[in-house]
């Protein structure tokens, strides 16, 4: 089903957001937010969002207009630079604000008052608006001030304890998934508020929150029985000797194959790798438990074996191996399946040529998921006031 | 049970989000369920269409036998538990004729049908887009693909951990010195719900304009918005990104530091991440080690970077023998951001998860009150943690044939007697 099919407007296509953003979880609530086809406006200050300022970047030169995070995050939101500090920019807020009908924000909560995004007072003055916050520890309770980063998030969303080697410290996944969740999780709480319609609502999000969400049965295995999970290395985690195995990477010839075996058909490993005592009763009984045995059986295929005809093998006999893709062979696609789907979108770069970019998060049948281009630092000032008045804001570094 | 946690039930809440959709629930494993989670947390009232003989009947896993009920193992699954709340149960054997009528009618009557099958496999039931539209024209079809119902791929088979392979995410986790880890457990497939919830809301959203319409969430696709940075990134610089852990790009101290045991855990941590020289600053305020302020080494932020791996060692001395909730608690009033690793254990008893709700208790008529997380967010108004523990196995199905769709009793007990439906669990024909 290509996303060409869809032809109407996106199912959020007449909702309007402000975006007040410092982090990939404001950006993402916004940017899943405009690809269901709302108007996202980021108000940024003088020198642009922090996401604006991360690499990498072309050249290694930085560039406010350049950087993978934004050319990502930010596509099909347009641009207002103003400096909220000011009175001046925080009214011409508030006439954005008044038009709109959600404010997404994630800025440290001390330049709420100095900006004038307090949601309770935004709230006052604008009473058709949802707020949705998005901070570390949420609004209520004890932590509510503490500081938070990507990786004490982690830590403090207990998700930060499944990663990793039983024997080294506990490590995270790869970029800012946490914040990255909690942008998900904001997104689904604001069209939730949307749908429920009636008076606006405020949709406090937490970055620990989302974290502690994915832990899921974890808490059962705590409450019933008074255990943690335990690290595995790259097993699956699971609770006693009976839990399933494979689920792991292993090294094959060329790289790295994800092992795993459904619960339906644990005999086929002993076909798909020439080694009957994989399909041994002792050994089927305490997968899991025996998972050191398992690895060992299937090594000498594997180590001979290149990603591609291990997990072709497998497949033809419905074993869910898949090959571990770096990023720059995902990208690659040499099965043609991104291609087929039209899923990488060719993309202009601010400074000349094309990138691509992550093309649709999911495809509806009729109405269309909307991509664009990340806009360029106050791209879209020209729509606040008269000329004189923007020259005037500008010499006073309102806007 | 765990000493001193606190497992508050979720109170109910008057007005849900949902309130008046139907959703029925052809889902499996893990990504298809937390979608429809979700959905009935946010109160549509989500049927779970399950197969008469769906499970084992004695599970090895299954959860303490709590309350003065039968002795019904099934019932008390862990995974069932967790991914079920907030749900309905009605056992329909959609492979025959009858069954499946009986799910077409159940189709006129709701909003949304979910299912994460591979491809082929509605086709089977003769359950296509066509014939479901064809019952009811503003049905929202959602369905969740490994890889999408086109393409070389589509008819490839996968779980979550294996499409965190195929997008790139395993490949850029681990450790900076070490060999790809998966993201978490089933991380592509809570992400893949998530983003299956939000798009079927939106969809619900959209049909006032656009009636019904299909729903096609790939899964590979919701993981690689996750790690487009990366993408795009490889692009700009011509350089594949690496695993670094938990280091920071530019920053350091930054990273997973040894404690005194938590919980009478020895597997005990604190993380600690000092992003500018006023975190630095403020960390100094708190270690008081006059070596390590005098150390040149770690006078400017770029040389404490440089120098990360022997300013770790001196931080993971002083870390080592310190209570990591203590200790972070002291960081924190400093202004360094900075946490115990939690588990599950230590955040049933963390007092900002019960201020919070973030895991409440549902209580449950076979193991009693039972922990189970709610969305990060929190509604005003519209407050939508989980509703209700998970069903019994198809105590609706007589109730949803009564009440949904007005099947007479006659008709009722043909279905339970020809095994089109039941409502117990039976044995594989």
């Amino acid at each position: 089903m290509s996303n060409d099919a869809a032809s109407s407007p996106g199912p959020l296509a007449d909702i309007r957001v402000i975006e007040i953003s410092d982090t990939p979880a404001g950006a993402y609530c916004g940017r899943l937010l405009a690809g269901l086809g709302a108007a996202v406006t980021m108000i940024e200050p003088p020198a642009g969002s922090r996401l604006r300022h991360r690499g990498p970047f072309r050249a290694d030169a930085p560039d406010l207009e350049g950087g993978a995070s934004h050319l990502h995050l930010n596509r099909r939101k347009q641009s207002l630079r103003l400096d909220l500090r000011t009175a001046a920019a925080r009214r011409l807020l508030d006439a954005e604000l008044a038009d709109a009908d959600i404010a997404v924000i994630d800025v440290e909560r001390r330049r709420w008052d100095e900006w004038g995004i307090d949601p309770d007072s935004l709230r006052r003055r604008h009473q058709q608006l949802h707020v949705c916050t998005i901070t570390p520890y949420g609004l209520d309770g004890r932590k509510s001030d503490w500081r938070g980063s990507e990786l004490t998030l982690y830590a403090a969303g207990g998700y930060l304890r499944i990663g990793g080697e039983p024997d080294r410290e506990p490590v995270k996944a790869w970029g800012e998934q946490g914040h990255l969740q909690a942008g998900l999780h904001a997104a689904l709480g604001v069209v939730a508020a949307l749908h429920a319609g009636g008076e606006p609502q405020r949709i406090d999000t937490a970055v620990c929150d989302a974290l502690a969400f994915l832990l899921g049965g974890g808490y059962q295995h705590a409450w019933f029985h008074d255990l943690d999970p335990v690290r595995n290395g790259a097993r699956l985690v699971g609770f006693g000797p009976g839990h399933l195995y494979p689920s792991t990477i292993r090294p094959c010839a060329d790289g790295w194959v994800h092992a795993h075996c459904n619960n339906r058909y644990p005999e086929a490993m002993a076909v798909l790798f020439d080694e009957p005592r994989l399909a041994e009763p002792a050994l089927l009984s305490e997968l899991m438990g025996r998972a050191d045995e398992v690895d060992e059986l299937m090594a000498p295929t594997l180590v001979q074996t290149s990603r591609r005809e291990m997990v072709q093998r497998a497949q033809e006999m419905r074993i869910p191996f898949t090959e571990v893709l770096a990023p720059s062979e995902v990208m690659a696609d040499v099965d043609g399946h991104h291609a087929s789907r039209d899923f990488w979108q060719s993309t202009p770069h601010p400074r000349g040529g094309d990138y691509q970019a992550p093309g649709p998060a999911v495809r509806f049948g009729t109405t269309r998921w909307a991509d664009g281009s990340a806009p360029r630092l106050g791209q879209n000032n020209g729509r606040l006031g008269t000329p004189a008045q923007r020259a005037r804001w500008r010499r006073a570094g309102v806007a | 049970m765990l000493p001193e946690a606190q497992l508050v039930p979720f109170p109910d809440s008057p007005s849900r989000p949902l309130d008046g959709v139907r959703v029925l629930d052809l889902t499996s494993a893990v990504a298809g369920p937390v979608a429809t989670q979700l959905l009935g947390a946010l109160g549509a009232e989500v049927i779970r269409i399950e197969t008469p003989w769906a499970k084992p009947r004695n599970p090895s896993s299954a959860l303490p036998h709590r309350t003065e009920t039968p002795d019904e193992p099934w019932n008390r699954e862990p995974r069932q538990n967790e991914l079920a709340n907030s749900k309905r149960s009605v056992a329909l054997n959609l492979t025959t004729e009858a069954g499946r009528e009986t799910f077409l009618d159940l189709v006129e009557h709701s909003d949304v049908v979910l299912e994460n099958f591979s491809p082929r496999v509605m086709g089977n039931f003769g359950l296509e887009w066509d014939t479901l539209r064809e019952r009811n024209s503003q049905i929202v079809y959602v369905s969740m693909p490994a890889f999408g119902k086109s393409g070389p791929w589509r008819d490839r088979i996968s779980y979550g951990p294996g499409i965190d392979a195929m997008s790139g995410l395993s490949w850029l986790t681990g450790y900076t010195d070490g060999s790809p880890l998966k993201p978490g457990n089933f991380y592509c497939d809570q992400n893949a719900g998530l983003l299956a919830a939000l798009s079927t809301v939106a969809a619900i959203m959209a049909r006032c304009r656009v009636g019904g319409q299909t729903v096609e969430l790939a899964m590979l696709e919701g993981e690689l918005q996750l790690i487009g940075d990366a993408m795009v990134g490889q692009q700009l610089s011509g350089r594949e990104p690496t695993r670094i852990g938990n280091e920071h790009t530019s920053a350091a101290p930054h990273g997973v530091y040894p404690a005194a045991p938590l919980l009478g855990n020895p597997d005990s941590w604190i993380a600690i991440a000092c992003r500018d020289d006023v975190e630095w600053q403020a960390l100094l305020r708190v270690w008081r080690d006059d070596a390590v302020r005098a150390d040149r080494r770690f006078a400017t932020g770029l040389r404490r970077w440089k120098h990360r791996a022997e300013l770790d060692a001196l931080l993971r001395n002083w870390t080592e023998c310190q209570d990591p909730e203590t200790l972070a608690e002291r960081l924190q009033r400093a202004g360094v951001p900075a946490s115990a690793v939690m588990g599950p254990r230590a955040l049933l008893r963390d007092e900002q998860v019960q201020a919070r709700q973030s895991v409440g208790g549902l209580d449950h008529p076979q193991v009693g009150l039972s922990p189970a997380p709610q969305a990060a967010f929190r509604l005003s108004r519209t407050p939508a943690p989980p509703s209700s523990a998970a069903p019994l196995f198809a105590a609706d199905t007589v109730p949803a044939m009564r009440e949904i769709l007005g099947y007479s009793e006659k008709r009722i007990a043909e279905l339970l007697q020809s095994g089109a439906a039941s409502d117990r669990l039976r044995e594989r024909p």
